[in-house]
């Protein structure tokens, strides 16, 4: 049972110089595909992860994924709906949009700076008008920050008290405010540091064993992907050019780019003697 | 530890280094009593998480620090000379530096040659025409096509400038190389090219290389011997294959355990976890920094600072474990 469902997806974007400016030097359009004709399905409660390189297009297909871009062609299917049909009305996209969270790369620019972490974690709620009542918001906060492994008395502090862990942790109770079924991670602990990464890791997984979470996750780092990913896409310049579960990617790669990140990652498990 | 190093003499010697923040009235240790030693030709890995000061002791070596930070006590000896107190004479010269980001290293309103040119004659005293074959050796040796010498940094990817910064380090011929985190802007294919580079020039000219790093798996692959900081002291020190293998020190031990592997069964494991973060300059526990952290702290770990035992390792229970052993 295919939960997402990403159909030949494909963003363009157009670099052109403006009109007057072609029409004077000469130049042509310039059009480049980011994602080139990209499909895959992931399971309700596995995780799916797109590895690659700068450039090769994981962060537009999160963007596309998570209904913030639009695609050029293509579609993204979240349980049998189309997320950027054109007829579909309001109440069913606040309906879609309140299935699907993000938690992004940086810890330090994804939140408010000037929001206690309490507002923060309450803006989805408030915003899909969850809970009316004030107390049982509060209720609700003091619940996700336990989930997340922080203190319920962190509600009226702000983000900059927290170190870059407990912010990415603030991030995910964020994102679990709306009561998700997917949650796309983009780069979830490329800012952290190993030690912390274990503990975001964990929990993540902790997390979706618990509310039986679906997880696009985006990495350039295999060795992270190997610990996450039931599923493994590979990424080149816009195109998927290898699929499979993780444990047959990692031990049988068969595309030559496939074969190059694995030999080029640095991996703790190859000391030399 | 081993024999035949003792019959080297050490390129580079770190001596009960210390690096104090005066901060209103208050003194804070970034590094703290820190000693080791590079030999010849070697790469040696520092690592650490972020606030462990492998930064700050590159900085050190270099006589990069600044008030409000200073160098309270310790000696840095390079090729026999002390360094601490002036290094103005080796900096640059003997000893240069490779940074993380490639784009903020080089002026971008000039050619690559000219860069080149003018750190090589503020080292070397030779003619301009001199200087720029030179130029064009070094890029060769880099892997840059000689011909792009007049290129600017912008015209380069980010591989290729890191490449460039390589030159630029090895213009004045060093003895040591200083690389702060030199790949961690690049993507791993890159990074790959770039570390066997470091390696072969290691191997080739006999170049010493402190690598900064906070990525266990670039020790793993690039490090003949590497030292674990943590909260500004020496957690452990060793070969890389010794310390990487069987950690002595809790915090390497759990380091190694936390670092994600590419393997085939890492999706059934669950990472191992180390309970809090490292603890800020202000807040530095007594005794071992680790102990609030550490599975296996005594009160002797609340009250003493540990040594480091055997050359090898700062931790009580390492001490312990070798005497029964």
């Amino acid at each position: 049972m295919s939960y997402v469902v990403a159909r030949e997806l494909t963003k363009y974007f157009d670099l052109s110089d403006p009109w007057v400016v072609r029409k004077i030097t000469g130049r042509k359009k310039q059009i480049l595909t980011a994602v080139d004709g990209v499909s895959f399905s992931i399971k309700k409660g596995e995780t799916y992860a797109l590895v690659g390189e700068s450039g090769s297009g994981k962060s537009t297909i999160a963007q596309m994924v998570s209904g913030l871009l639009r695609p050029s062609m293509g579609s993204v299917l979240i349980d049998g709906h189309d997320f950027h049909n054109n007829n579909i009305d309001g109440s069913s996209l606040r309906n879609m949009r309140q299935r699907i969270q993000m938690v992004f790369q940086s810890p330090y620019a994804s939140l408010n700076p000037r929001w206690k972490v309490g507002d923060i974690i309450l803006e989805p709620i408030r915003s899909f008008q969850l809970i009316a009542d004030r107390q049982e918001q509060q209720k609700r906060v003091a619940e996700l920050l336990d989930q997340v492994g922080l203190s319920p008395r962190d509600i009226n502090k702000y983000p900059h008290e927290f170190s870059g862990g407990q912010r990415q942790r603030i991030s995910i109770a964020r994102a679990l405010a709306s009561q998700p079924e997917i949650i796309i991670c983009d780069e979830p602990t490329s800012a952290l540091d190993v030690s912390v990464q274990a503990q975001v890791l964990n929990l993540l997984k902790e997390l979706q064993h618990e509310f039986l979470l679906t997880y696009l996750f985006i990495s350039h780092d295999l060795a992270v992907i190997s610990t996450m990913a039931n599923t493994i896409g590979v990424l080149k310049n816009g195109q998927l050019v290898e699929e499979a579960r993780g444990p047959v990617l990692l031990k049988n790669p068969r595309h030559d780019y496939t074969k190059m990140l694995l030999s080029s990652a640095p991996d703790i498990g190859s000391i030399k003697t | 530890m081993s024999g035949n190093r003792e019959m080297v003499a050490p390129l580079l010697e770190i001596s009960r280094l210390s690096v104090v923040l005066d901060k209103r009235h208050q003194r804070f240790k970034a590094v703290d009593d820190l000693s080791f030693r590079v030999f010849p030709g070697e790469i040696l890995g520092l690592v650490g998480e972020s606030g462990a000061g492998k930064s700050m002791t590159g900085s050190a070596i270099l006589g990069l620090i600044e008030p409000p930070l200073s160098i309270s006590s310790g000696e840095i000896t390079f090729d026999g000379v002390r360094i601490d107190q002036d290094a103005s004479s080796i900096r640059g010269s003997k000893i240069s530096m490779i940074f993380q980001d490639p784009l903020v290293s080089l002026n971008p309103l000039r050619k690559i040659g000219d860069q080149l040119v003018e750190v090589i004659r503020t080292h070397i005293n030779i003619s301009k025409a001199e200087a720029f074959g030179r130029a064009k050796t070094l890029l060769a040796e880099v892997g840059i096509d000689p011909g792009r010498i007049n290129a600017y940094p912008h015209t380069f990817s980010g591989g290729m400038r890191q490449r460039v910064v390589i030159a630029l380090a090895l213009a004045p011929e060093p003895a040591l190389i200083i690389a702060d985190e030199p790949t961690t802007a690049l993507d791993v294919s890159v990074q790959a090219q770039i570390l066997d580079l470091l390696k072969r020039l290691c191997r080739e000219r006999g170049t010493s290389i402190i690598l900064i790093t906070h990525d266990m798996g670039v020790i793993a692959e690039t490090t003949d011997r590497v030292a674990v900081l943590y909260a500004g002291r020496l957690a452990e020190i060793g070969k890389t294959s010794a310390v990487l293998k069987n950690p002595r020190h809790p915090y390497t031990k759990g380091l190694v355990a936390a670092t994600p592997r590419i393997d085939a069964n890492s999706f059934e494991k669950r990472l191992f976890q180390i309970p809090g973060a490292m603890p800020d300059l202000e807040n530095i526990p007594k005794g071992c920094a680790f102990h609030p952290r550490c599975d296996f702290a005594s009160t002797q770990c609340q009250k003493q600072q540990p040594p480091l035992f055997e050359d090898r390792s700062a931790c009580w229970l390492s001490n312990e474990g070798s005497e029964t052993s």
